[in-house]
C-alpha cells in the first residue's frame, strides 16, 4: 500500500515549505493493495535529521498539536485533512532535513520531505545557510540587471513617501521583505531572509565571507569566492559602507530591544520606532545605507530591515495586535497619505502611477507581489490590512508564509 | 510657547555622559526639531561629537519625520555648509549624503579636487568613491587620469570602480585582470568590470586564468565563482579541460576557503 502526503495541500515539492504556524495538508491512499477494508489507521511522525528542523500535527484548524497523529484513511483514494507545524525552536537547517512518515502498523507507506523555513539571526546562520543566502541575493542581483534592480528602483526618489514617516512605514516594508524573500526563494527555495539584530554584537556579519569587512575608505570588501564580490547598482561595482561603531560590538545609538517593545501598547504610539530603532540604525553607518534614496543598495539594508519587522512581530505578540480591524493594531487615520489607510493598496504592487492617481510615484517597478505555492496571503496587489495578521492568527487564510526564530505563534 | 520650546531644544541635545563616552543621539520628531538639529550642526563653536550626532540623527529624521520635504532645501544647504569644515570627518559625511542625493554643488567641489589637490576638500580615493553615485564624462576623465598616475593604490582602485561603469574601459579591464604582477584586489574589481561591461571577454579570461597553472588561488576563486555564478551553464558543464582544471585546483595546496569554492563548481555540474 502506498499514501500520498500533501503538504499545503500540494503535491509541488516548492509547497514542502511550513514555518509555526499550521499547513494545511491531506493524506491520500494511492495504491490500496493489500488493504481489503474500507479504510486503515494511518500513523504519521516527523522524523528529524541531526540539527534538522521537527514538525508536530493536529486533525483539525484547531486544538492542541502532537508530535504523533493517527489518522482513518479510506483506501477509496479520497484525502483526509490533517494539519503541521514547525516545532518552535528547532527549525530546519537545509531543504528537506525533516521528513513526515506514514505507517500502516510498521510498516512504511509513504514519506516526504520537508523544510521547517524561518527567519533567523544573521549571525548565527550556519556557513551552508549563509552561502545560500549570499548566492541567491548575488544572483537576483546579477550584476544589476537582475530583478534586484526593481529593489532597489522601489526604494528611491520620488518614491520613499509611499512607504515613510506615516502609519504605512511598517506594513509597507512587511510586503516589501516577502516580495524580495520570494524572489531569493524562486532561485534558491531553502533560503530565509535572515536579520541582523543591530542591539546586538553581531560578529559573524561583516566579514568578507557574509556581507564584507569596510576598509577606511568605506569600501566594503569580499573574500574572493564570495558571490557578493560581483554586487553592483546604477551601474557601480562594490558597495560603501562606514560603519561608526567597532563591528565587534552593536552600534551604541539605537535602542535596544525592550526599549522598543516597551514604546506602548498601541501601534500609533509604537510606531515612532520609525525613528528609533529604524533611522539610527541605517545612520550607524555612512555610505549607501545612510541615506533613504541609496539604502537599499546595500544588501545589509534588508537584514536591518528584516530586524525592524522582527520586533514589530514581537511586539504584535507580546500585545496581542493582530486583528487588522482593531484600532490598536494599526493608527489607521482618514486624512493619511494615499497607502497609509487600512484599506489602501500599496504601491508598487497595486500598479498605481501618477498618470491615474497624482499621489503616486511616476512609474510601479517590478509588478505585483510574488506568489507563493505555500500560501495565498498578502496576494498580489495587497492592502496594508493585509500585512498585520501574518501568522494568520486571526484568520488562519492571512498566514503570509514567514517566522521568526524567536517569535513564537 | 518659548518654555515648550526650550525644553525641545534640550531634549535634541546630547544626554549626558561619562567624561569621555561619545555624545548619544536621540531622533528629531518633526520639523521644528530638524531646524534645531540643523542649527546645532552649523554651530562651529560645539564640539564635533555633538555635531556629529546632530547629523546622526538628522539622517534618521530623513527617513522618519513627516513632511521632511518642507526642510529638506535647508538640510541640503546645511550640508553644504558643514562640507568645508575644519573637522574631515564632517566633511567626508556631510559630502557623502549630498553625492548620495546627486547634488551638483558637491560633485564641483570633488572634482575640482581631483584636478587640483589644494583644492581638495577630501583625500582623492574618498572623492573618488563619492563620485560614483553619479558618474558622468568629467568624472570618468578625472578617473583615467588617476589610473594613469595613481597618487596611491587605493585611490587607483577606486578610479577603476568608477571606470567600471563607462564601456570605453573594457580594455582596461581586460589588461588588469590577465595583470599577474597587478594588485589582486584590483584584478577582483577588473573581474567584477569586465563581468558586466564585457561578459563574454569575462568568461574567456576566467577560463583561461582557471586553466593556468601558475595564477594564483583567490583571483582563480574569483573566477571561478564568475563563471558558477553567471556564465553558460550548458558550455561550461561539457568543457572537459576546464573540469580538469577546477578539480587541480580543488586538490591543491591552495587555502581551504578557495578550494570550498572549486568543490562548490564541480558540485553544480554533477562532479
Amino acid at each position: 500500500m502506498d499514501v500520498e502526503l500533501q503538504i499545503n495541500n500540494s503535491i509541488a515539492p516548492e509547497a514542502r515549505f511550513v514555518t509555526w504556524s499550521p499547513s494545511p495538508c491531506r493524506i491520500r491512499v494511492t495504491n490500496p493493495s493489500g488493504a481489503n477494508t474500507p479504510t486503515v489507521s494511518v500513523k504519521i511522525t516527523g522524523v528529524s535529521a541531526a540539527n534538522g528542523g521537527a514538525v508536530r500535527f493536529r486533525s483539525g484548524p484547531t486544538g492542541a498539536f502532537a508530535s504523533t497523529l493517527t489518522l482513518t484513511v479510506p483506501t477509496s483514494g479520497a484525502t483526509v485533512p490533517f494539519f503541521t507545524a514547525g516545532t518552535f525552536g528547532q527549525p530546519s537547517t537545509s531543504n528537506g532535513d525533516v521528513k513526515i512518515e506514514a505507517r500502516v502498523g510498521n510498516t512504511l507507506v509513504g514519506s516526504v520531505g520537508l523544510m521547517v523555513r524561518i527567519r533567523k539571526n544573521a549571525s548565527k546562520l550556519t556557513n551552508a545557510e549563509r552561502d545560500r543566502f549570499i548566492a541567491a541575493f548575488a544572483k537576483l542581483n546579477n550584476q544589476g540587471l537582475g530583478r534586484y534592480s526593481d529593489f532597489n528602483n522601489m526604494h528611491k526618489v520620488p518614491n520613499l513617501s509611499q512607504a515613510h514617516a506615516a502609519p504605512g512605514f511598517l506594513p509597507w516594508h512587511r510586503a516589501y521583505l516577502l516580495d524580495l524573500e520570494r524572489e531569493l526563494q524562486a532561485l534558491d527555495p531553502s533560503v530565509a531572509l535572515p536579520y541582523w539584530r543591530f542591539d546586538q554584537p553581531a560578529p559573524n556579519v561583516f566579514t568578507r565571507d557574509f556581507l564584507g569587512e569596510s576598509d577606511a575608505n568605506g569600501t566594503v570588501k569580499f573574500r574572493n569566492g564570495n558571490p557578493l564580490e560581483f554586487w553592483k547598482t546604477d551601474s557601480t561595482p562594490g558597495i560603501s559602507r562606514t560603519p561608526d561603531f567597532p563591528v565587534s560590538q552593536a552600534p551604541p545609538n539605537p535602542m535596544k530591544e525592550a526599549q522598543t517593545l516597551a514604546l506602548g501598547t498601541q501601534f500609533r504610539t509604537f510606531r515612532s520606532m520609525e525613528g528609533d530603532p529604524h533611522g539610527l540604525a541605517h545612520t550607524s553607518f555612512g555610505g549607501f545605507i545612510h541615506d533613504p534614496p541609496t539604502a537599499a543598495k546595500d544588501p545589509l539594508f534588508f537584514l536591518l530591515h528584516c530586524n525592524v519587522d522582527r520586533l514589530w512581530a514581537k511586539w504584535q505578540r507580546q500585545n496581542g495586535r493582530f486583528d487588522p480591524a482593531a484600532t490598536s493594531s494599526f493608527d489607521d487615520r482618514p486624512g493619511s497619505r494615499p497607502g497609509h489607510r487600512l484599506n489602501d493598496t500599496m504601491w508598487p504592487w497595486n500598479g498605481i502611477t501618477s498618470a491615474t492617481d497624482p499621489t503616486r510615484p511616476p512609474t510601479a517597478p517590478g509588478g505585483s507581489l510574488a506568489t507563493s505555492l505555500c500560501v495565498g496571503a498578502p496576494g498580489l496587489q495587497p492592502r496594508v490590512r493585509d500585512c498585520i495578521d501574518y501568522l494568520g492568527t486571526v484568520n488562519a487564510g492571512s498566514n503570509m508564509g514567514f517566522g521568526y526564530d524567536d517569535v513564537q505563534i | 510657547m518659548m518654555a515648550t520650546k526650550r525644553k525641545v531644544a534640550k531634549k535634541l541635545e546630547p544626554r549626558k555622559r561619562k567624561a569621555g563616552a561619545p555624545p548619544s543621539v536621540q531622533v528629531a520628531e518633526n520639523t521644528d526639531d530638524v531646524r534645531r538639529l540643523l542649527k546645532l550642526l552649523r554651530n562651529i563653536g560645539k564640539p564635533i561629537g555633538v555635531r556629529m550626532a546632530a547629523l546622526q540623527s538628522l539622517g534618521a529624521a530623513a527617513f522618519s519625520v513627516a513632511n521632511f520635504e518642507s526642510v529638506n532645501a535647508d538640510y541640503i544647504a546645511a550640508l553644504r555648509d558643514v562640507s568645508t569644515d575644519s573637522h574631515e570627518q564632517l566633511r567626508r559625511r556631510a559630502l557623502g549624503i549630498l553625492m548620495r542625493n546627486k547634488d551638483g554643488f558637491a560633485q564641483k567641489k570633488l572634482l575640482n579636487g581631483l584636478k587640483d589637490p589644494a583644492k581638495a576638500l577630501l583625500p582623492p580615493e574618498k572623492a573618488l568613491q563619492l563620485l560614483g553615485n553619479d558618474v558622468h564624462a568629467e568624472a570618468y576623465a578625472a578617473a583615467r587620469a588617476i589610473v594613469k598616475k595613481p597618487p596611491n593604490k587605493e585611490a587607483k582602485r577606486e578610479a577603476l570602480r568608477l571606470l567600471a561603469a563607462d564601456a570605453r574601459s573594457a580594455p582596461l579591464f581586460e589588461k588588469v585582470l590577465r595583470d599577474k604582477k597587478e594588485l589582486r584586489e584590483n584584478r577582483q574589481l577588473a573581474a567584477s568590470a569586465l563581468h558586466s561591461l564585457n561578459p563574454e571577454k569575462l568568461q574567456q579570461q576566467a577560463l583561461k586564468i582557471l586553466k593556468d597553472k601558475k595564477d594564483y588561488s583567490d583571483i582563480k576563486a574569483t573566477s571561478l565563482t564568475a563563471l558558477e555564478q553567471f556564465g553558460d551553464d550548458a558550455a561550461l558543464g561539457k568543457d572537459k579541460v576546464l573540469m580538469q582544471s577546477v578539480t587541480r585546483f580543488g586538490a591543491a595546496k591552495a587555502p581551504a576557503k578557495y578550494k570550498q569554492t572549486a568543490r562548490r563548481f564541480l558540485s553544480k555540474y554533477g562532479r
